[in-house]
């Protein structure tokens, strides 16, 4: 199923858009932190800001992740209106 | 009676022991209010801020129950979840789980949710739930909640979890009363919230709990929760004084990892989805959204301030507004200070007669404590604005905009938060750093947490800086440009250090960071005031003691054994003295800076702390001249020469000690931070040898090029 998704890393994401969260790589901790923020595989995310350090909402939190963190969290961008 | 592992106790009442004082733990998320809510209990004034990170240890204060009964209760540093990333929740994992040799395990538990944001803070209330401890959920930041369009039923989660759940809000003080009601009660129930272990990892986590309960005698709801917990703590990030675990127990957890490591088992990520699960399941009740959520308050300053343009620029306008008040808002108290320092060392010298204990109070006591007691305008100014930042949530985004650059050195914008912090103080940015998670980055944070200039340093630029332009004239601004230019030499070196580090003794993979960025706030006026008088009482208590302490031995050591030449200057004086002998002593390392013996009796002494410089110069200084005016030891200075009739404190020396003072290694109490934070000798006395060795290294070439160049 994956094949057919258009997934990028989180730092490659529009500012403004929404997207679904859909692979977390990186470190076991890392990841594991990530789902025990609620940051987990199919969480929707809004990119509010950045291009090398990115800001983010999850469930009505700002979260900041740096480059290396946002490019090991691919997500699948929803199309405007989606949510 | 030793449960199975799947079942967790229904509806049980629990009487806590009557005979003795009941210990609460007081848990929850980051920057979920916790402090606030300690503080308004105890009457406590633990240090409060809008960023995740303010208590990075225990705290322990007391209350009392509405009979009249002690409580004790623990405030613990925030964290996301048991399974500690960091040092500072390694201490709330540890003291709840009785592994703490110094802390005794919590009788209950009050949990602090962020109700603005239950889902969440729920994922810890779950893990806590395991511990099957009489708990008290507080659903803090009601108001925030409802301002977000959330409404909570307190009322179904009570019913949902079986525990007692009290609405709140601590900064306005809602709800405490009936949080100090439900402290009171003897039979708090506990938690009647059933949740299953997810079955691929059920066998591991019996055969855990049997080992915790016979190697590690923990009781068997404990070792419950520990078993599941152990699953998903990866890295048993321990602090100095928590209890190992047992070899039983490690082999059993080892085994259980390669078996499912073998066969593709995430058993993290089962645990956590399945906690999750019950998570949306009980906030499908007890949560309701009554209305859309657009771009909140904070949402629209952020969009201004961490702006790739306009967040610089405002970064940039804080930092200037910060010292350009350190220079013109601080002139008008210190001025009266040193007015009035100059008035009581006249009717000293007036009311008594000549002598050694004339000279003893003059010189040594008011000259010594006067020199310092006139900075603490400019001090009181930094951590106002260290605490505007702190309480505004402005703090994180200021880590946000400098992970960039950080990122260049091999740090990210976590370590950040600890460098700003060390304008203030090292010590309170040397203890920040427990929330960084990885070890190695930590240390290196910690390494060059004090290069940045802190207050104490503002003493001795000040008064070099007072020496170097001696002109009225010379405008503000110039003399502000030079105290930049020593932050920004301080801040490069910390940030060329964390490269170098990086590159050298911690090489590490690029670490990933995950930051929180709390809601803005009004800046709490009271909250920072309280702070401000709190440092500035302790910098005057250092000064009043230990300040005073020194100056007087230092008046002694240089006024003994007296020279037997009656008609010796006070020069000859002070040499024949201990302390010019010791000088003397000193003066083949420093010279080749442009430093006399004088001076390296200064850079001894005020390797207890930087500001004591200033009270040596007034003490040594002090004692060769009749001015009774403390103002005048920079007159006392730049009258000072070399035996060849040469100015001593040139403007080339002066810069040259600013320099110094920039990176050298000269604060006790920030050795002391760094043993206990690194748990060895060995830290610490390599941040002395690399610090101090950079100083003498980086002022040779200032001075001798100076030399070369004419000045």
């Amino acid at each position: 199923m994956s094949s057919h998704l258009q997934l990028q890393p989180l730092c490659q994401l529009t500012v403004g858009t929404t997207a679904r969260i859909c692979v977390i790589k990186g470190d076991e901790g890392f990841a594991q932190r990530l789902r025990e923020m609620g940051f987990g595989e199919a969480a929707l995310v809004t990119k509010l800001s950045g291009r090398t350090t990115s800001l983010c909402q999850v469930n009505g939190t700002r979260i900041a992740l740096n480059h290396d963190a946002a490019m090991a969290i691919l997500v699948e961008a929803l199309p405007a209106g989606a949510r | 009676m030793i449960l199975p592992p799947h079942i967790t106790p229904t509806g049980k009442k629990r009487v806590a022991p009557a005979d003795r004082t009941p210990v609460y733990a007081m848990v929850g998320n980051p920057n979920c209010g916790k402090t606030t809510l300690f503080n308004a209990l105890t009457g406590l004034r633990q240090k409060v801020g809008n960023y995740p990170g303010v208590t990075v240890e225990k705290k322990i204060g007391e209350t009392y129950s509405q009979h009249g009964k002690p409580i004790k209760i623990i405030d613990l540093p925030g964290a996301y979840s048991l399974a500690a990333r960091s040092p500072d929740e390694a201490v709330l994992r540890d003291v709840l789980f009785g592994r703490r040799a110094d802390t005794p395990q919590p009788d209950r538990i009050i949990c602090v949710v962020d109700a603005s944001n239950l889902e969440r803070n729920l994922y810890l209330v779950h893990q806590i739930l395991d511990l099957g401890r009489p708990l008290i959920v507080v659903l803090n930041m009601m108001d925030l909640a409802a301002g977000a369009g959330l409404r909570v039923d307190a009322k179904k989660l009570e019913e949902a979890l079986g525990v007692v759940v009290i609405p709140c809000e601590a900064v306005h003080g809602r709800g405490l009363v009936e949080l100090k009601l439900a402290m009171s009660r003897v039979d708090l129930p506990l938690a009647r919230h059933r949740w299953d272990v997810p079955a691929p990892i059920a066998p591991a986590v019996a055969e855990l709990q049997a080992s915790l309960t016979d190697a590690d005698a923990r009781s068997p709801l404990i070792a419950r929760a520990e078993a599941l917990l152990l699953l998903t703590d990866l890295d048993s990030v321990r602090v100095a004084g928590s209890k190992a675990l047992s070899a039983r127990t490690l082999a059993v957890l080892a085994a259980w990892r390669q078996r499912w490591a073998g066969d593709g088992t995430d058993w993290s990520g089962t645990l956590i989805r399945s906690r999750y699960d019950a998570i949306n399941l009980l906030c499908g009740d007890v949560l309701r959204r009554t209305r859309d959520q657009g771009p909140s308050r904070s949402d629209r300053i952020d969009a201004i301030l961490v702006h790739s343009v306009w967040g610089w620029l405002f970064f940039g306008l804080i930092m200037a507004a910060l010292f350009f008040s350190i220079f013109s808002l601080a002139e008008y108290p210190m001025n009266w200070i040193d007015a009035h320092m100059a008035a009581l060392s006249g009717w000293v010298a007036d009311s008594m007669a000549p002598g050694d204990l004339r000279d003893l109070l003059t010189a040594g006591v008011i000259r010594g404590v006067g020199g310092i007691v006139v900075f603490l305008p400019q001090i009181l100014i930094l951590f106002f604005f260290v605490g505007l930042l702190e309480s505004t949530g402005y703090m994180a985004r200021a880590a946000f905009l400098m992970d960039r650059p950080m990122s260049k050195v091999g740090l990210h914008g976590k370590s950040f938060i600890p460098l700003l912090g060390s304008y203030a103080c090292a010590i309170p940015g040397i203890m920040a750093t427990r929330t960084i998670e990885n070890a190695k980055d930590r240390l290196v944070t910690i390494l060059v947490a004090p290069l940045m200039s802190c207050s104490a340093r503002l003493p001795v630029y000040l008064l070099m800086i007072a020496t170097l332009l001696p002109a009225e004239a010379v405008p503000a601004t110039t003399k502000v440009g030079i105290m930049l230019l020593m932050y920004v030499l301080g801040t490069a070196g910390a940030f060329g250090f964390a490269w170098l580090f990086k590159r050298t003794l911690f090489k590490s993979a690029p670490a990933l960071m995950i930051m929180e960025l709390p809601p803005y706030q009004p800046p709490r006026l009271r909250e920072i005031l309280r702070q401000m008088i709190e440092r500035g009482w302790l910098f005057l208590k250092n000064a009043g003691t230990i300040i005073l302490g020194i100056s007087i031995l230092l008046w002694f050591f240089s006024t003994y054994p007296k020279n037997p030449d009656p008609t010796a200057t006070p020069d000859a004086q002070i040499a024949y003295s201990l302390a010019g002998r010791t000088g003397h002593l000193l003066e083949p390392v420093i010279k080749p800076l442009g430093f006399d013996w004088r001076i390296g009796i200064g850079l001894v002494t005020s390797f207890y702390a930087r500001e004591v410089f200033v009270s040596s110069m007034g003490v040594i200084f002090g004692v060769q001249g009749k001015d009774e005016d403390p103002g005048a030891i920079r007159q006392a200075l730049r009258a000072a020469r070399w035996p060849g009739g040469a100015m001593l404190f040139t403007p080339l020396v002066c810069f040259t000690l600013m320099v110094y003072y920039v990176f050298a290694m000269q604060c006790m109490s920030t050795v002391a931070v760094v043993k206990r934070e690194t748990n060895s000798w060995r830290w610490p006395l390599f941040q002395i040898a690399y610090m101090t060795g950079t100083a003498w290294v980086v002022c040779f070439i200032i001075y001798q090029t100076g030399r070369a160049l004419g000045y």
